[in-house]
C-alpha cells in the first residue's frame, strides 16, 4: 500500500519507485550509535536552552538550575541572626551592642529543628514587621513549645570589614517571642514598628 | 563555527560512551548511581516536607513559587503527601514499572516535577541553598533518559554523562559568577575572614556556642593562607568544565572534592549529598568492580 502511494512517473515516461524512505526507529528498537548521539545531542542542547532561559528570567535560580552565585559577593557586609534565652523578669534593652556583649543565655535554634540560615533570612529580608511576621517567627521558633515558659530574643547580627582590616560585628535586638507572650507588635524593637 | 561544533561533538562523545563495550562493572555502577540519586531525591522530599509544616509565611519566592501561589502547600499535610508521591514514583521508576503500567516511563519525570514543587514550598524564607542541585540534576537526567532512550544501557550512560556535564557547567558558572562580581581580587584573604565569622555566627545560632577550629584560626591569623585557600577554590571551579573529558575527569573531580573539604573545614558547610555524588563519580568504580569480579568468558 505504502509503495503504491510512492509510485511516480519519471520524465522519460517510465514508471518507477522512489528509493525506500529511511524507516523511523520505533520505540523499543536498538538504535545505532549515530542515532543515539543525535538524540543525546538534541536533548542536551534543549536542556541547556531551558536552563539558560529559566535562570535568565528568574534571577539566576530555578531549582535545580542555577548560576551558582554563592560566595560571589566577597567582602560585602553580611547579616545573620542569633537567639538568646531571656528570663521573664529581665529588663529589656533594644540598643545595638557588640556581639560578645549581648545579654541572656545562649540558645541554639537546632533544639527546635530550625535552620539558622532560614532564621537569618527571615529577619534580614523582612522589610515590614507586622503581627503576621511576628506570629510566623514565633511559629518557626516555638513550633514545639516546651512545658516551662520560654522567652527568646531574636537578634540581627551585622558584620563588616573595617579600615584596619578587622571584622566588626554588632547585634541589634529585633523581636521578643515567648510561650507566655502574645505574638504582637508590642514585642518588636521600637525602631521597627 | 566548525571548531565550536567539533568541540561539543568531542564533549558529547567523551560524556556518553555510546557504542563502547559494556561490562558487569558498568552495569552495577549505573544501578548504584541511579539508586543513590533516587535515595537522595526521596531523602530531600521528606527532609523538606517535614520542614514545610512549620512554615506559615512567604518571604522570598523561588522556582515555581514565582508563578503559582505556593501557599497552598503551607498549613496542611500536602508536603507529606507530596513526599509520599515522590517516594512512590522514584521506587516505581527504579523498578522499571513501564513493563506493567502505561506511561510508566514518566515516573522519574513526575518525581522531578513534584520535587521542584517541594523545593519551591520549602525555600520561601529567603535562603537559596545549592546543596541539593546536583541530585536534582541527577534525577532529571534519569527522567530524560527514561523518556528518550529505550535501551537501559544507553539511557544509564546518558544519565551519568548528563550529571558530569552539569557538574562541570555548575562549578564553572560558580567561578564566573565570582569573577564577574569581584574580578581577580575575589581571592583576597580578608573575604574569607568575613565568611569564617559569618559561619561562626551561624553555628552560634544553631548550637548556642562556637569555637574556631585550627584551620579557621590559621586562616584568620594569616592573610596569605586565607588567600591561598580562596585562590585554590576559584581555580578548581574555573577548571571544572574539564570533567566533560575522560582523561582529566577524575583529577578534576578530586579537585572539586578537595574544594568541598576546604569549604567544610573553613566555613563549616558540608554539602553532604553533593560530596557523596562526587565520591561516586570521582572514582573509576566500574573498573574496580570489573577487576574484582571479572566476567566469565566462554572459550567455546
Amino acid at each position: 500500500m505504502q509503495s503504491a502511494q510512492r509510485e511516480f512517473v519519471v520524465p522519460c515516461g517510465q514508471s518507477g519507485k522512489l528509493p525506500p524512505k529511511p524507516r523511523k526507529v520505533r520505540f523499543g528498537e536498538p538504535m545505532s550509535g549515530k542515532t543515539l548521539s543525535n538524540k543525546a545531542r538534541t536533548t542536551m542542547w534543549s536542556v541547556i536552552f531551558v536552563y539558560a532561559l529559566t535562570v535568565a528570567v528568574n534571577l539566576g535560580e530555578f531549582w535545580p538550575f542555577s548560576i551558582y552565585p554563592m560566595f560571589s559577593q566577597a567582602g560585602n557586609p553580611w547579616s545573620r541572626s542569633v537567639v538568646r534565652e531571656v528570663p521573664p523578669g529581665d529588663t529589656l534593652s533594644w540598643d545595638t551592642t557588640a556581639l560578645a556583649d549581648i545579654p541572656g543565655q545562649p540558645y541554639g535554634v537546632r533544639s527546635g529543628g530550625v535552620d539558622p540560615i532560614d532564621l537569618a533570612n527571615f529577619v534580614s529580608k523582612t522589610k515590614e514587621w507586622d503581627q503576621d511576621r511576628v506570629e510566623a517567627l514565633q511559629l518557626m521558633l516555638l513550633a514545639d513549645p516546651p512545658k516551662d515558659p520560654l522567652r527568646l530574643m531574636v537578634y540581627r547580627v551585622r558584620a563588616r570589614l573595617t579600615e584596619t582590616d578587622s571584622v566588626a560585628i554588632t547585634a541589634t535586638p529585633y523581636v521578643l517571642v515567648g510561650t507566655d507572650l502574645a505574638p504582637d507588635e508590642s514585642h518588636l524593637n521600637p525602631e521597627l514598628r | 563555527m566548525t571548531t565550536k561544533a567539533s568541540f561539543f561533538g568531542n564533549v558529547w562523545e567523551n560524556l556518553f560512551d555510546f557504542g563502547r563495550p559494556d561490562s558487569r562493572g558498568q552495569r552495577i555502577f549505573r544501578r548504584v548511581f541511579e539508586a543513590f540519586i533516587g535515595a537522595g531525591s526521596i531523602w530531600l522530599a521528606w527532609y523538606w516536607g517535614e520542614y514545610i509544616l512549620r512554615i506559615s509565611d512567604i518571604v522570598l519566592e523561588l522556582g515555581f513559587a514565582r508563578y503559582i501561589d505556593i501557599s497552598f502547600m503551607h498549613g496542611n499535610q500536602l508536603p507529606i503527601w507530596n513526599a509520599w508521591a515522590i517516594t512512590a514514583l522514584v521506587v516505581l521508576g527504579f523498578l522499571r514499572i513501564d513493563r506493567w503500567v502505561p506511561f510508566g516511563r514518566w515516573a522519574y519525570m513526575l518525581a522531578t516535577l513534584l520535587l521542584m514543587l517541594q523545593y519551591a514550598a520549602r525555600f520561601v524564607l529567603g535562603e537559596i541553598p545549592h546543596s541539593s542541585n546536583l541530585v536534582g540534576m541527577g534525577i532529571m537526567g534519569f527522567a530524560l533518559a527514561e523518556l528518550i532512550f529505550r535501551d537501559r544501557t544507553e539511557g544509564g550512560r546518558f544519565a551519568i554523562g548528563f550529571s558530569y556535564f552539569f557538574i562541570g557547567l555548575g562549578y564553572t558558572s560558580a567561578a564566573l559568577s565570582k569573577l564577574v562580581a569581584r574580578g581577580l581580587t575575589w581571592p583576597d584573604g580578608r573575604h574569607l575572614w568575613l565568611w569564617v565569622n559569618e559561619k561562626a555566627v551561624d553555628e552560634m545560632a544553631r548550637s548556642g556556642s562556637v569555637e574556631l577550629n585550627f584551620v579557621q584560626q590559621l586562616a584568620v591569623d594569616h592573610w596569605w593562607i586565607a588567600t591561598a585557600f580562596l585562590a585554590f577554590g576559584l581555580l578548581t571551579e574555573a577548571c571544572a568544565w574539564l570533567v566533560w573529558f575522560r582523561k582529566p575527569r577524575y583529577l578534576v573531580m578530586w579537585g572539586v572534592m578537595a574544594l568541598h573539604m576546604g569549604i567544610w573545614v573553613t566555613m563549616d558547610i558540608l554539602f553532604a549529598l553533593s560530596v557523596y555524588e562526587i565520591l561516586l563519580l570521582g572514582l573509576p568504580w566500574a573498573a574496580f568492580i570489573d577487576r574484582l569480579f571479572p566476567e566469565k568468558t566462554s572459550l567455546s
